[in-house]
């Protein structure tokens, strides 16, 4: 028998994280006398920061490691996955990991009666509302907690890495018990408070796991990508430009549709137009050309290819303008210009519901974590008035 | 693979990559001099070796170059004064130090080298093929490809102990595919530093060492009247090198257990019954033996043969063991456009090697797993299928195929 576990992560921001998992469930395994081993997608590297990246441990009760190896290693990807795991619960809304390879569900490798173990503050239908249907019906288990971000070869310690081991020995006790996993956090720690976050992940995930039926789920939207056979395309690796076309308005510029990376993000920039200046900043400063400049000197964003990287917020002059929210908020990617040319007050009303008055600014880079803080919203005809700056 | 170990041969376990493997290898071989310069697969080798000496367990000198051919050429000079010295690299930078790597050998120094094998731009990609490592095949060079990450460790062991034995001193190219072995984490026994000093003597290049108190000129230029003697003599010391790396293995046995099994250039899979096998090097044989076990399930006579050692080219091994069979299948995963029966590089060596064999097996070629490819289960079940039609067709003989590539 083998148990596969794959480990959904955010790249760069969670890859020390993941890699650690991966390589504790193996030496957590190992201590209940089975054999495995741990590898990441080697397609992910380099990573790019927040773009959905896979880490797998493999594990096996009764096979040699040279048979385990003969049937798991050597591989890009896995084609099933008993549990998966993922780090960061805005995931849910689909992976693109690399161009050609489309939006795939989270869930595509779960098997029947499988487990999904998400890391969110979510209920389990806030989340089964954005993922795959699946034609067999398997488990939802929710960890309860933030994502954890930390920065390239920066580990956050915030014990989420013992709370995941801690909540899969709750979904197969088989596979890591809870016992094995405190003895090994023990003896490689002496430290109380890591043995006690995997026990009480582990308590509260027994609580909270949830079924999904194959009538839950949605209808997945995104088509994958053919790749072309060998004699179809260029030779010389000669790849054709996207056709570059401008216009104003909405997703008036042309993109790679091969490509989209919106599933990078785990924040999306809500815009307030009636605050904006026309400055043009967001436009200028967004890495990814994301702002569509529309006929009125207003700056659209196309979702669809924003990648939350939050410098249009961190750049936007003036205060509540331009402010980054938790993406699963969202129900999908339309044109939030459009939205408030059609219904202005509407918009407002809808985007100030969204923001809510938390503002959670991530510090990823420095692995110091994500800081809170109290934001006062602007009303409804309010005037703009100039963004405070953190340290500034 | 039998695994009795005398007591206190190795001292712990841990969880390492491939290429972490490889710098405990390098720990434990107290290698002198290591010069470095990032690509990847390679660099997570760098990356864990500088940690090593900067906790304190290595005394080296560790030196970042400009680019792979002065790393090369640090390590070079560094084995010249007899310093016990490691390089490594990947894909093309591997060939951008080409210069160096043939000059190494010629001057006949033995410096262990890492191929973390990764495919040759364009277009650009990060995984396994093995023309990289392959092309110093003709240059002198010691090549060895190993598929698990405790080989990898002891194949540092091993490559030092055959690399710098009187009888060789030629450097050597230890092969690792790149990904599936270099960043794979897996358990690995780490042998004590005492059974190492058993096995691996010091470094000692005798007359030849370049030093204040031993003046010596090394490799002037010469022309006509010395290059057919020199090339003649570092023929000699490839063809002695066949010897030198069974005796390794031998010695290596002796103080870790039987780790290796005659004839130790490669390991046989489920051979013994077996009308039909497939031939490869690195992790390909992973798919390879997952698919024997289920084809045998099935009644099928099939087995595997994992090469190990490249260069020197176990001939007469080679051809005794394979002239057993009726097919042969001969998994290449590089390419070699042009070459005589427009197959693999494997598959010319192969078939050249059989060739003064009085009955012969039908050799058939399957190019696969190019750029990073998985080369899947059923992929192996089909290069199998093919190789039994072969034994029953002579007209297969010679015949490619190109297994996983999208027509």
């Amino acid at each position: 028998m083998i148990k596969r576990v794959e480990i959904n992560y955010r790249g760069i921001f969670q890859k020390t994280l993941a890699k650690r998992i991966g390589g504790d469930i193996v030496m957590i395994a190992a201590r209940m006398g089975q054999v495995g081993f741990s590898n990441g997608r080697y397609s992910d590297a380099p990573e790019r920061n927040g773009i959905p990246c896979k880490y797998f441990a493999f594990v096996s009760p009764d096979l040699s490691e040279e048979e385990l190896e003969a049937e798991c290693g050597a591989k890009l990807d896995i084609d099933e996955a008993n549990i998966s795991v993922v780090l960061d619960d805005t995931m849910v809304k689909g992976v693109e990991p690399w161009a050609w390879h489309g939006v795939r569900p989270i869930n595509e490798k779960v098997v029947p009666y499988g487990y999904m173990l998400i890391v969110s503050r979510r209920r389990p239908e806030e989340l089964v509302r954005f993922m795959a249907r699946k034609p067999y019906p398997y488990y939802l288990a929710i960890l309860e907690g933030d994502a954890s971000f930390a920065g390239l070869w920066v580990y956050r310690d915030d014990l989420t890495h013992e709370r995941v081991l801690g909540a899969l020995a709750a979904l197969d006790p088989q596979l890591l018990s809870i016992e094995a996993v405190k003895g090994y956090l023990w003896d490689k720690t002496h430290e109380e408070h890591r043995v006690e976050a995997a026990q009480k992940a582990y308590e509260s995930v027994r609580q909270n796991i949830h079924e999904v039926t194959p009538l839950q789920g949605i209808d997945w939207p995104y088509e994958i990508p053919k790749l072309p056979k060998w004699h179809e395309f260029s030779e010389g690796v000669v790849v054709k430009a996207v056709p570059r076309e401008f216009h104003l308005g909405p997703k008036g510029q042309s993109r790679n549709q091969l490509f989209k990376r919106g599933t990078t993000k785990s924040q999306r920039p809500v815009v307030r137009f009636d605050l904006c200046t026309k400055c043009t900043l967001c436009w200028l400063e967004c890495p990814d050309q994301c702002f569509d400049p529309t006929p009125d000197g207003y700056y659209d964003v196309d979702y669809e290819y924003c990648v939350g990287c939050g410098k249009c917020a961190e750049v936007c002059p003036v205060q509540e303008c331009i402010v980054m929210v938790d993406e699963l908020a969202f129900e999908d990617n339309r044109s939030p210009w459009e939205h408030w040319k059609r219904d202005p007050e509407g918009y407002i009303r809808w985007a100030e519901e969204k923001k809510g008055s938390h503002r959670v600014l991530p510090n990823v880079v420095t692995g110091t974590g994500q800081r809170v803080v109290e934001a006062e919203p602007v009303p409804v005809g309010g005037k703009p008035k100039p963004a405070a700056r953190a340290g500034a | 693979m039998a695994v009795a170990q005398p007591v206190g041969v190795y001292e712990r376990e841990e969880l390492l990559t491939g290429c972490q493997a490889v710098a405990e290898g390098i720990r434990l071989a107290n290698v002198d001099v290591i010069a470095a310069y990032p690509i990847r697969p390679y660099t997570e080798v760098m990356d864990a070796i500088s940690k090593i000496i900067a906790d304190g367990k290595l005394v080296a000198e560790y030196i970042v170059a400009d680019s792979e051919h002065s790393q090369f050429e640090i390590v070079k000079h560094a084995a010249s004064v007899g310093a016990r010295a490691f390089a490594g690299s990947s894909g093309t930078g591997w060939m951008y130090g080409f210069e160096a790597l043939v000059v190494t050998a010629t001057d006949r120094l033995p410096v262990l080298f890492l191929v973390g094998n990764r495919a040759l731009d364009d277009p650009g990609a990060f995984g396994v093929e093995h023309n990289d490592a392959l092309a110093i095949r003709d240059m002198g060079w010691l090549l060895c490809w190993v598929a698990t990450a405790q080989e990898a460790l002891e194949h540092v062991l091993l490559g030092y102990r055959i690399a710098e034995d009187k009888q060789v001193r030629m450097p050597m190219a230890l092969a690792m595919d790149g990904a599936f072995l270099t960043h794979s984490q897996h358990i690995v026994r780490i042998p004590s530093q005492e059974a190492v000093n058993r096995f691996l003597p010091p470094f000692d290049l005798g007359e030849r060492r370049l030093h204040p108190d031993n003046p010596v000129s090394i490799a002037p230029q010469v022309n006509e009247d010395w290059v057919m003697e020199i090339r003649r003599q570092n023929w000699e010391a490839a063809r002695r090198a066949r010897r030198v790396i069974a005796t390794a293995y031998e010695e290596f046995n002796q103080v870790f257990g039987q780790r290796y099994r005659p004839p130790y250039y490669f390991e046989e899979f489920l051979t013994d019954d077996a009308e039909v096998v497939l031939i490869g090097m690195g992790t390909v044989a992973m798919p390879a033996r997952t698919a024997v076990r289920r084809l045998r399930e099935q009644g099928h006579r099939v087995g595997y043969v994992n090469l190990r050692w490249f260069r020197p080219f176990p001939t007469e091994e080679l051809r005794e063991s394979l002239r057993r069979f009726r097919a042969v299948g001969v998994i290449d995963r590089d390419f070699a456009h042009g070459a005589p029966d427009d197959g693999g590089v494997l598959l010319h060596e192969v078939r050249s090697c059989l060739y003064p064999a009085r009955e012969r097996p039908a050799v058939v070629n399957f190019i696969t797993g190019l750029g990073g490819r998985d080369v899947s289960i059923q992929d192996a079940i089909r290069m199998f299928e093919i190789t039994q039609e072969a034994a029953r067709k002579d007209r297969l003989d010679g015949f490619v195929t190109w297994v996983g590539v999208r027509e």
